[in-house]
């Protein structure tokens, strides 16, 4: 059973998600904007916040503003971005925040479900966009590769083959079984590059965003 | 009703566009049937005999319709040179006259119309008008309004700097209007740039509170309508060609313009959607190259074996470089086995590795990993 609090500032699509999601979730609380979903979260503990990453109130700042302020809890609490568009500036700006994933609104129940299990067990989820994205953004298509271990400005040469499988629409278990490896190294290499995506300076990882407007 | 046969066969009364003056009398003719020299005369001659003639023109200038060609009206007569050198004459006469006898209202009141009439004219016709350039217009407000200023302050020197009240009057009028004739077209335009301005503000700021509004209900029910509908259904699929559309709209103007490969292919993707039960994620990573036509008919070709073989969720990876492009499509569905594959399958043999290989690239086509569903890999060294 996997606890969850869904933050969404539509009340239909808040009703329509919770009746998409299987036996296995459970639904402890819902909020519609930053502050009363600062306060569900915090009274709650859930284990999964479905996390819209437009909503109103508090000092604007929307999903991203929401993670900030329930900072004391990430390590209990994983963060799941939900998002109607795939401008990057707003994906960014939630993974960087802290936020273990992001799905689009229009993925299916399914899709969901499974994404919501993995944040809640530690992995992060990357949709074939975000794969895509950063793969753009740390100039892995360019070419460009890390040298060091602990450097967090390029990829690995495995971190992005990984990405590259994902972005073309691979399952972890087929990026495994792809590259001879375990499924839980997968999880760690996609949990590096969620690492490297969060705490990097590379200018592009802002300037990409702004510049292009979509992911 | 009966149409009279004569009625209809006479021309409709409208001025045409390449005139003279105004167009009148060349319209007038088309429509009598008479020769336009016989109309002008009866004009003129009425115009000396009371000045009938001139109303008549005036009145129908007024009321008669330009003709419906879809170009700017040519005068051919510099109305506002002539208007000006008669404003010139009057000038002077008046200020003489002034001198002499002390007032001159007649002089003064024509040189004040006609100057005014000149700058009006440049104002209201030159501006538009081919036949007159931006300089011609400008000389003639210059003028006019030098001849105003100058005039003016000629008849207040009249009587030795005491002028009659009169005159006085008409000369600080006078000034007045040169001084409004220098500054008016700035006004003018500057006027015009701000209501311009404005509108365009007022619009889109409409049209982002509709994009703000749009953004945050329809496209929200759009996209939970596809999440509960799964897929593959027509529900689903109707929903997210709405959202592709709306999304474009909202957006319009956003992206770079051109026939960019990754945006050729989202188009393809797009089109093939909407005609089978298939959802395709086309992804894209690297440098926005040009699309060559043949790699995208291969694409379009593999999607849509894609979609009709496999259904349900399609990805795309292109991954484009200054050198190289690799498009990978991937399906779920029961897979193809190249071997088995018997001849007549025209498409995936043709239409894709043929393509490809013609093009200088290749086609590699196998199942997709874990032995689900198929893989096209579409590789072109530039």
């Amino acid at each position: 059973m996997t606890s969850v609090v869904i933050v969404d500032d539509h009340s239909i699509f808040r009703s329509g998600l919770k009746a998409s999601l299987d036996d296995t979730v459970e639904v402890l609380a819902e909020a519609a904007d930053v502050d009363a979903a600062v306060t569900a979260v915090t009274n709650e503990r859930p284990e999964v916040v479905l996390l819209d990453v437009h909503l109103p109130g508090g000092a604007g700042g929307g999903g991203a503003e929401v993670i900030r302020r329930c900072n004391g809890l990430l390590d209990a609490t994983r963060f799941l971005a939900l998002s109607v568009s795939d401008s990057a500036e707003d994906v960014v700006g939630v993974i960087r925040a802290g936020a273990r994933g992001y799905i689009t609104k229009g993925s299916s129940a399914e899709d969901v479900n499974n994404a919501i299990r993995s944040v809640a067990s530690g992995d992060a989820v990357f949709s074939p966009r975000l794969a895509g994205f950063v793969l753009d953004a740390f100039g892995a298509a360019a070419g460009e590769q890390a040298v060091a271990e602990d450097e967090l400005d390029r990829l690995s040469a495995r971190e992005r083959e990984v990405m590259r499988l994902i972005a073309r629409g691979y399952a972890y278990k087929e990026v495994a079984a792809e590259l001879y490896i375990s499924i839980k190294t997968v999880e760690t290499h996609v949990s590096a590059v969620l690492r490297k995506l969060q705490l990097s300076s590379r200018h592009e990882l802002t300037a990409w965003a702004l510049e292009r407007k979509l992911l | 009703m009966i149409e009279t046969p004569a009625a209809s066969a006479r021309p409709p009364l409208v001025r045409p566009r390449r005139a003279v003056l105004g167009g009148v009398c060349a319209g007038l003719s088309e429509h009598l049937g008479w020769p336009v020299a016989r109309v002008r005369l009866i004009m003129v001659i009425a115009t000396i005999l009371g000045g009938a003639g001139l109303l008549f023109y005036g009145w129908l200038w007024a009321l008669v319709p330009l003709d419906e060609a879809d170009e700017p009206a040519r005068r051919r007569a510099p109305v506002a040179a002539v208007l000006l050198a008669l404003g010139a004459v009057a000038a002077v006469a008046a200020v003489v006259q002034a001198n002499i006898t002390g007032t001159a209202p007649t002089a003064i009141t024509l040189a004040l119309v006609l100057t005014g009439g000149a700058v009006a004219w440049s104002l209201a016709f030159d501006d538009s008008d081919p036949l007159r350039s931006a300089r011609y217009s400008l000389v003639v407000r210059v003028v006019g309004a030098a001849m105003l200023l100058a005039t003016g302050l000629l008849l207040l020197a009249s009587g030795n700097w005491r002028p009659e009240a009169m005159t006085a009057v008409f000369a600080i009028g006078m000034i007045v209007l040169g001084m409004g004739v220098a500054v008016a077209p700035f006004v003018v335009r500057l006027w015009n740039e701000l209501m311009r301005e404005r509108s365009g503000r007022i619009r889109e700021e409409q049209r982002a509170e509709i994009a703000a509004h749009l953004h945050d209900s329809v496209l929200q029910t759009l996209a939970l309508i596809q999440n509960r509908a799964g897929t593959s259904s027509d529900v689903a699929r109707i929903a997210r060609a709405q959202e592709r559309e709306l999304r474009e709209w909202l957006f319009a103007g956003e992206g770079a313009p051109g026939a960019d490969l990754a945006r050729e292919l989202r188009e393809v993707a797009a089109t093939i959607e909407v005609e089978y039960p298939a959802r395709i994620d086309v992804v894209t990573v690297g440098e926005s190259v040009p699309a060559p036509p043949p790699l995208v008919a291969a694409a379009r070709e593999a999607m849509l074996n894609a979609a009709r073989h496999g259904g349900g969720e399609v990805s795309v990876y292109v991954e484009a470089a200054a050198s190289v492009i690799d498009v990978f499509i991937r399906d779920r569905g029961p897979g193809i086995d190249l071997d088995d594959l018997p001849d007549d399958r025209f498409g995936v043999r043709e239409s894709i590795i043929g393509r490809m290989h013609r093009a200088g690239g290749s086609a590699n086509v196998h199942r997709g990993a874990g032995g689900v569903g198929t893989e096209v890999h579409l590789h072109l060294d530039l």
